[in-house]
């Protein structure tokens, strides 16, 4: 770009040539009237090597006087040129341009006369002049594939989205009669017809409370072995293939699992107990998946400062590893918790009852169930209600769904708010 | 002491020369530290011991090897040895290959599943025919075409999509699909002479869009992760040639990536099969080959969970209910290794 | 102070060590100078057995630190402590540079405040980094600069007073700035401990080395007292690297 001393220049190369009322004839690139900018952008342009004919377009935006670039309001108007045109006549449009730089700025000084580019007093109006690639034909046909492939993955996308937020809409409507505070804090009544869903919800919390206080330590402790102690050898491979197995069991499988080893053979009966094992066993592999995730993203050089300042493997796991890995840790087993209290089959013949009698205040209230007693579960109550209970209103129906949805919602989002805030206090 | 050191003490807030909590818990735990590495080493080997253990219980019921019974002297329940007894009236040849599915017949059981089995396959088939070019296509949407506010957006819904249970997905199917396709079915029947409309809301049709709709997230996330993991370096080669984004996806990064994302599809498939709440409700009950998308039919998982219940334990249709459930073990247990061969064969090739 | 004997070292079944030998004097700094990949930084894992953390690495013949073989001492966490280790990127622990010092005084068990302030005030006045961290002790050691964690390195390595100290390279990451402040606190630390310098810039060696060790692929080449090492090295090969021939 040649070097003009009346002009200034910024870093995208747009020339920018400005009309101000107060502005004395050799100021930058500043001009008194419309007609002395025309002739500063002329004489500016007259001056250019020649370089290929190319389109170019004028800017027009009216503002106040503002010295950064950036805070300039979007343009108003484009006008363009093409100087690839010959002789031709345009209105200055992009389908339609004018031919060269002088006649685009005689059009527009034309304009400014019939008063159609006005300008406020103490606004000025910024003359840009900025290139435009022209896309060729072979371009703009990619383009347009282009287009048409987002707009598709797109719509794939919407239709992912859109039946969600429709069916929870329209789940949440359905339930609104049902949906106060009496709901959540009474027990169910009449067989179930009426009342409340407090039995079923005390009895999901105490599931995934036992069983989050038998899984965690076993998995965390196995995603530390994989992590920090495995050798690469056959049997670690072979381990890592039981994770991913044990993370592929159908739920029913679970349960079966769960009737076999808890209920039987461990002599536990239908319990609290038993079906807590088996919804430990269940999430067992997640966690020992999320874990060894979130301990990989401890760098290496952090072990090996220690061990080189004498440190044994565990003395670095216990100060430097776990600790900062305690938030990754901390997500994978809340996701694990949302989805035991979610879960129906493995609870089904291990301990879920479709009723119990549950008191309604006092110690028993808020610890109606002892390990060996059947529980009550939301999701089980839910499957009670839908294929059981014969004459449940519908609203009641409605609200065990969207109080089960909002309940597992609301852990998962807890988890990803978490997720979000501890990576902005990242500690390296 | 100096002054700096005062300070200091100040900073890291400790006291002169107390035993402090965490000190005591140091030194604990470097007393215990063969224990707790011999702890963790156990806890290694957990996936594996469940794993046989799923393996071993299932079956075990599934020969009837063991029995409960109440011992009279101390009225407690005890689990005892009771040896194995072939199932009256059970061949494998039936099992497989028979529609007859009726285990709680008094007089001749009988126990064929093909039903159940092409009732399985139906619902995998349809659901992976709208869950793979959905969740393919909202991978490569989030991997290549978005960014910033957009994609975390994006990812977040997917994740809460997964985080819907399988109960909540049965009661969406069973109450707001099902009337959906009814009524659906019957304007076409108006509009097109000789088509059918559906009896039921709860069919093939029902269970394989919600399985479509739950198996998605595990194919978007799956697959979003093996677009990332083709390096940059094979986009930006491409780009300086002058490729469009999307010819960038379908030339460069689908035949890079064909390993995840077939491992993607796989999970996907498994975790079809292997469903059982949602089918239960949302298949209907029909223990039929289904001839047309608008039929009911029946799952194996949805067999187990709605027959379990009604078995007597230790019965000839509580073995077979668990002999199925071996069965679907072994599916799932093939699927999964097929998939874990599948990276591998990622990991196994160096393309860069 | 520190003896290499007949040791060869083998990863799986590519040699990395063949056969050296060697002696290191007491209070004496030996440079260790040769082109990537001649062994340098094996020969620094034996002497504080870090090189039992790769598995497929084979160890034979004898390494003795302070007379006793590395592989028969009571406890090797206590050799790891008496060896101090700076490697060729500067690592800061994720917590208060306080603690960074005070991490392996702690693991040790010296849990006395008074006595670990005196520590970490002493190990970073040694390894010249007190000046510009003595106001911002609880600020964390990854947010530092790179020549500052280094120097936090080095005073991480000082706070077990050991008696030998191995750098690997400490320079290629850092400003020389640092690197020359670095130099004069290793002259003077060479008084109190036995310092192995391993280092790709054979000036460095030149200038703070007592003796010096050639090796290259895997060989030791030649080992002796640096004036003669860079003036009249009895092999050729060691002529033709220290006046910049190759590597």
């Amino acid at each position: 770009m040649p070097k003009h001393d009346n002009l200034r220049f910024d870093a995208s190369s747009v020339r920018s040539f400005v009309v101000c009322a107060n502005a004395s004839d050799d100021s930058e690139n500043a001009f008194p009237t419309f007609e002395k900018a025309v002739e500063g952008i002329v004489a500016a342009c007259s001056q250019d090597d020649a370089h290929e004919p190319v389109v170019e377009r004028i800017e027009i935006s009216v503002q106040e006087s503002v010295s950064d670039s950036s805070k300039r309001k979007k343009p108003s108007r484009h006008f363009y040129y093409d100087t690839h045109l010959l002789g031709a006549c345009g209105n200055g449009t992009e389908r339609d341009p004018w031919p060269d730089i002088t006649s685009s700025l005689n059009s527009m000084g034309e304009m400014y006369r019939q008063g159609e580019l006005a300008a406020k007093p103490g606004e000025l109006i910024w003359l840009d002049r900025r290139e435009v690639f022209t896309a060729t034909e072979h371009e703009k046909k990619k383009q347009r594939s282009e287009t048409v492939a987002k707009t598709i993955f797109l719509l794939m996308s919407l239709s992912l989205v859109t039946p969600l937020v429709l069916i929870l809409s329209y789940l949440l409507y359905k339930a609104m009669p049902a949906l106060t505070m009496g709901f959540v804090t009474e027990n169910p009544r009449d067989f179930m017809t009426a009342g409340g869903i407090w039995a079923p919800l005390i009895g999901t919390f105490f599931l995934v409370f036992i069983s989050l206080m038998i899984v965690a330590p076993i998995g965390i402790l196995a995603g530390v072995y994989l992590n920090e102690y495995a050798r690469d050898n056959w049997l670690t491979r072979l381990i890592n293939l039981a994770v991913v197995n044990l993370a592929g069991v159908p739920s029913i499988v679970h349960a079966l699992f769960g009737v076999g080893a808890f209920v039987l053979f461990a002599n536990l009966g239908e319990s609290l107990i038993a079906a807590s094992c088996t919804l430990a066993v269940m999430t067992l592999p997640v966690i020992i998946t999320s874990t060894r995730e979130a301990l990989a993203a401890v760098p290496m050089s952090f072990r090996e400062a220690c061990w080189n300042m004498g440190a044994s493997k565990w003395q670095t796991i216990r100060t430097i590893v776990l600790p900062n890995s305690i938030s990754g840790i901390l997500t994978g087993v809340i996701l694990q918790v949302a989805r035991a209290a979610g879960e129906t089959a493995p609870i089904l013949f291990t301990g879920a009852a479709f009723f119990m009698s549950v008191a309604d205040e006092g110690w028993g209230y808020y610890f109606p169930y002892s390990l060996t007693d059947k529980v009550m579960a939301l999701s089980m109550h839910l499957f009670t209600l839908m294929t059981q209970v014969n004459n449940a209103p519908e609203h009641l129906v409605y609200g065990t769904a969207v109080v089960l949805i909002g309940l597992v919602l609301a852990v998962n989002s807890f988890s990803i708010a978490l997720r979000v805030y501890l990576r902005s206090r990242k500690k390296w | 002491m100096t002054p700096q050191t005062r300070q200091n003490q100040i900073i890291s807030g400790g006291s002169k020369s107390s035993v402090s909590l965490s000190q005591l818990l140091n030194r604990i735990s470097d007393k215990l530290e063969p224990v707790i590495e011999w702890t963790i080493w156990f806890c290694g080997w957990s996936s594996i011991v469940f794993v046989a253990a799923i393996f071993l219980f299932v079956a075990v019921e599934a020969g009837g090897f063991f029995e409960q019974v109440l011992n009279e002297e101390t009225s407690k329940l005890e689990y005892r040895w009771k040896g194995f007894e072939p199932i009256k009236g059970f061949t494998f040849k039936e099992f497989f290959t028979s529609v007859n599915w009726r285990p709680d017949r008094y007089d001749k059981p009988e126990y064929g599943i093909l039903a159940l089995l092409v009732g399985t396959g139906a619902v995998t088939i349809g659901s992976m025919i709208l869950a793979v070019p959905l969740g393919l296509g909202a991978a490569v949407f989030i991997s290549e075409f978005c960014t910033g506010r957009v994609k975390e957006t994006l990812k977040i819904v997917i994740e809460l999509l997964a985080a819907i249970p399988s109960i909540v997905w049965g009661f969406i199917g069973v109450v707001v699909l099902g009337p959906l396709i009814v009524s659906a079915t019957q304007q076409m029947s108006h509009i097109i002479p000789g088509f059918q409309p559906a009896f039921v809301g709860v069919n093939v049709l029902n269970a394989s869009i919600i399985l479509a709709l739950m198996s998605v997230p595990v194919i978007v996330s799956v697959g979003e992760d093996s677009l990332k993991a083709v390096p940059d370096s094979y986009r930006e080669a491409a780009l300086s040639l002058g490729a469009s984004r999307w010819e960038i996806v379908y030339r460069v990064l689908f035949p890079a990536a064909k390993n995840g994302l077939l491992a993607a599809v796989l999970l996907g498939v498994g975790r079809a099969i292997g469903e059982t709440m949602a089918v239960l409700l949302c298949t209907g009950h029909a223990v039929n080959i289904p001839t047309k998308l608008t039929d009911p039919a029946r799952t194996l998982t949805a067999t187990i969970a709605s027959e379990l219940g009604e078995a007597v334990r230790g019965g000839d249709h509580y073995r077979i209910l668990f002999f199925i459930g071996v069965v679907l073990f072994a599916i799932t247990f093939v699927v999964n290794l097929i998939a874990d061969l599948v990276v591998k064969g990622i990991k196994g090739q160096d393309n860069a | 102070m520190v003896d290499f004997d007949q040791v060869k070292v083998k990863y799986g079944n590519d040699v990395a060590l063949d056969v050296i030998s060697f002696q290191v004097p007491k209070n004496s700094i030996l440079g260790v100078i040769g082109p990537a990949n001649s062994g340098k930084t094996t020969m620094l894992k034996c002497i504080n057995r870090t090189i039992d953390f790769i598995d497929s690495a084979k160890v034979e013949g004898t390494v003795k630190v302070n007379g006793e073989d590395v592989r028969k001492v009571r406890s090797v966490y206590q050799l790891r402590r008496n060896v101090g280790m700076v490697f060729p990127l500067p690592v800061g622990l994720p917590m208060s540079i306080y603690e960074n010092v005070a991490y392996a005084p702690r693991r040790k068990g010296i849990h006395d405040r008074d006595e670990l302030d005196e520590l970490v005030v002493r190990c970073l006045k040694q390894s010249m980094l007190w000046d510009e961290v003595k106001d911002r002790l609880d600020s964390l050691g990854t947010k530092l600069s790179g020549g500052q964690q280094q120097r936090l390195t080095l005073a991480r390595a000082l706070s077990n007073q050991p008696e030998i100290l191995c750098l690997d390279e400490f320079s290629i990451a850092i400003d020389p700035v640092t690197t020359m402040k670095i130099e004069d606190v290793l002259l003077e630390l060479k008084n109190e401990m036995t310092i192995i310098l391993v280092t790709n810039l054979v000036q460095q060696a030149h200038r703070l080395a007592d003796n010096t060790l050639f090796l290259n692929d895997s060989q030791l080449i030649e080992v002796g007292e640096t004036e003669k090492i860079f003036t009249e090295p009895d092999q050729k090969l060691t002529y033709e690297y220290v006046t910049g021939g190759f590597g």
